[in-house]
């Protein structure tokens, strides 16, 4: 698989010292990260290990104690300077920036598929209708879902209801791209599917923070692979160096137990 | 308000609750039958019950109170207007109530029936010992639900008279021209009979699990 | 007796009036509880808890009073506040106000039994404030909501008889007023039953046929 170089150092995501604790539970601790545009960038690492709840306090659906996130260059969640918390309206405008896909894929069970796609672009983006339409046909068709865009999701399947959230995510436009564990709740027949989609995403230069188990996916496609653990980042570095020849005794314990 | 506008108040909620109480006494067990001959799929009777029970639903207490205290004297029967309202929450309650004994009967487990069948037991039998002393827990905190909604019905029958409370109220109102705190009063007293009810609906439920119509 | 019915039948215009009535206060009362209930439902979801448990105490108090004296304290109540009122549009105010807290009651209990999964996914696509709700929660809210909805219709039809009392000229005022004209007591109220019954069938019918539009939205 060819590795596309990074083109730019065009920073997309900006992840500075983030900390976060659910009652006494630290669960982010000082995590900085950052993601530059057209890469994609693997999160790694046991679960608890806090990486759900790093990509969670990327769009503020967790707000962190400390820290801060930009997004190309603009703060997230809180006004510039930094003390006064955005209010919902400004923050929902930031959020629709960015692209998410669930783990449990969380489509809206009353909206067809084509409807599921064009509904935030048309009633958060306010774009024009025929335009979007004719863009999230063409979606459906790119991951092979165009003739079910008139059926509801619950007549889907696992891993057709995920490209249907994956195309959701890219109807918005998004600058960046979030995956919380996108094959996690799929039949392990059904993870092929959604993997290829995300590969070819990769490819087509999308700027993606992926928080996965898939290990075969962060290999092969990711521009770099971090390892989190008890909140912290504990290793990071491109896939070949990071699957190959671990630099810590965590990692090497990780891959011990997780690749087979 | 004078004291004694008050205790009038007092003496129409009593006749609500009395009335409200027979219609209940009736009503429950009339329910049980009703259900009971749905249960048994007994032919006839049991399409008559289901008739019954749709219809009654859908009816109106005001409605039927009116065609009960009217047409019941055409037959060449003497009514008075207690015997009218009690006849008419105890037939609506029935409809509603068989509802909740069918729910219970129709959850009952039926090996139980197939192991008092084994040993002999006749049909009434089965009923009297082994299904209506758990039926019964089961079916009460539907039955409870079922009282305070014929609570809430009850000032139908003032459409014929019947002097309890919501009556006693408009007629203090009328005489002293003040019919807000009459009123207001009156409805105090319905909150209080009404959340003495929701208290024993929790309690029942706390007590026999969320039965089988609540 | 069947005379009666001849009688009844002669002045079943009298009757078709009272049920028009009755239709269109049940379901003008029913829309306005709809849309009011969903109102209120979003302050019983409210993350604000002083908000929700003193909203919460308005809707358990009015589901504690009886309907007919609602129906009196509005009927008495606002000319005393200065707001005169025909006895049609006090009876449909009352209708309204009392079956908003039960519609807030209904919906608030579906909307918490939904995922909220969905709800997040909105949020992070960049919804909030009403849009969220009427795009994404409440169609959701409502097409779980149907047959529980459609229990509380046939409630408010038959809550529409009390409204003779306050003499709105509605089914059973009708079959009253020929009753007393003609003294036909079994026939006029035995149709009325009837009509009612024919009235609260229609709505089961709908529920069903909505629930089947609902079956593939889930």
């Amino acid at each position: 698989m060819a590795k596309k170089p990074a083109e730019t150092s065009e920073t997309v995501l900006d992840i500075r010292g983030l900390t976060k604790s659910f009652g006494s539970n630290l669960v982010l601790d000082g995590v900085s990260l950052t993601v530059a545009k057209g890469r994609t960038v693997c999160v790694l690492g046991p679960s608890g290990s806090g990486k759900s709840t790093l990509l969670r306090c990327v769009n503020w659906l967790e707000k962190p104690d400390q820290g801060a996130v930009y997004l190309s260059g603009r703060r997230i969640g809180m006004r510039e300077g930094g003390s006064i918390p955005m209010s919902s309206s400004e923050l929902a405008r930031e959020r629709a920036r960015i692209g998410m896909v669930f783990q449990h894929f969380n489509l809206w069970p009353h909206l067809t598929v084509i409807q599921n796609l064009a509904e935030a672009p048309i009633h958060v983006q306010k774009r024009n209708r025929d335009e979007v339409m004719a863009e999230a046909a063409a979606l459906l068709d790119r991951v092979g879902l165009a003739a079910k865009k008139d059926d509801f999701p619950s007549r889907l399947s696992g891993g057709q209801k995920q490209r249907v959230g994956i195309a959701r995510a890219l109807a918005m436009k998004p600058e960046l791209l979030l995956f919380d564990e996108p094959t996690s709740a799929l039949d392990p027949e059904l993870v092929g599917e959604v993997v290829a989609v995300m590969k070819t995403l990769a490819e087509s230069g999308s700027t993606m923070l992926v928080v996965t188990h898939e290990m075969g996916f962060a290999r092969e496609t990711a521009d770099e692979v971090v390892l989190m653990d008890g909140g912290r980042i504990v290793e990071s570095g491109e896939p070949s160096a990071f699957f190959k020849k671990p630099k810590t005794e965590r990692a090497r314990q990780f891959l011990q137990r997780y690749v087979s | 308000m004078t004291a004694n506008a008050f205790l009038s108040l007092l003496q129409g909620a009593g006749v609500t609750l009395i009335i409200s109480l027979s219609g209940i006494a009736i009503g429950v067990p009339l329910g049980l039958v009703l259900a009971l001959v749905r249960w048994r799929r007994i032919p006839g009777l049991s399409q008559v019950a289901a008739v019954y029970v749709s219809l009654l639903r859908s009816t109106p207490a005001v409605t039927l109170c009116l065609l009960i205290f009217f047409a019941v004297p055409t037959l060449g029967i003497e009514i008075g207007a207690w015997s009218a309202g009690i006849m008419t929450l105890a037939f609506v309650t029935a409809a509603f109530n068989c509802e909740v004994w069918r729910a219970g009967l129709l959850n009952f487990p039926h090996e139980q029936v197939e192991a008092a069948r084994a040993f002999g037991m006749t049909p009434l039998l089965r009923l009297r010992r082994i299904i209506f002393p758990q039926l019964w827990r089961a079916a009460l905190p539907g039955l409870v639900n079922e009282a305070t909604l014929l609570i809430k019905a009850s000032p139908a029958i003032a459409v014929i008279g019947v002097a309890e409370i919501t009556r006693a109220a408009t007629r203090i109102g009328a005489q002293t021209y003040e019919p807000l705190p009459p009123m207001l009063t009156a409805t105090g007293i319905y909150v209080a009979i009404i959340l003495v009810f929701v208290g024993l609906q929790r309690l029942t439920e706390r007590r026999y699990g969320r039965g089988a119509g609540a | 007796m069947m005379h009666g019915f001849d009688v009844v039948w002669e002045h079943s215009d009298r009757l078709l009036w009272g049920v028009l009535n009755t239709i269109a206060l049940s379901i003008v009362g029913a829309v306005l509880a709809v849309v009011f209930g969903a109102l209120v439902a979003i302050l019983l979801m409210s993350p604000n808890r002083l908000l929700r448990l003193s909203v919460q105490g308005l809707v358990d108090l009015m589901r504690c009073v009886p309907f007919l004296m609602l129906v009196y304290l509005v009927y008495y109540g606002l000319p005393h506040l200065g707001i005169d009122f025909d006895n049609w549009t006090a009876g449909l105010a009352a209708l309204a106000l009392y079956n908003t807290a039960y519609m807030a009651e209904i919906l608030r209990g579906i909307w918490s039994g939904l995922p909220r999964e969905t709800f997040e996914a909105a949020t992070a696509f960049g919804y909030h404030g009403p849009r969220l709700y009427t795009r994404i929660v409440f169609p959701q809210v409502f097409l779980a909501a149907g047959p529980m909805l459609g229990n509380q219709l046939i409630q408010i039809i038959k809550d529409t008889a009390f409204l003779t009392i306050i003499a709105v000229p509605e089914l059973t005022q009708a079959a009253s007023g020929i009753q007393a004209q003609y003294f036909v007591p079994f026939a006029a109220f035995i149709a009325a039953i009837l009509i009612y019954w024919a009235l609260c069938a229609i709505v089961e019918g709908g529920v069903a046929l909505i629930e089947k539009v609902a079956e593939a939205r889930r």
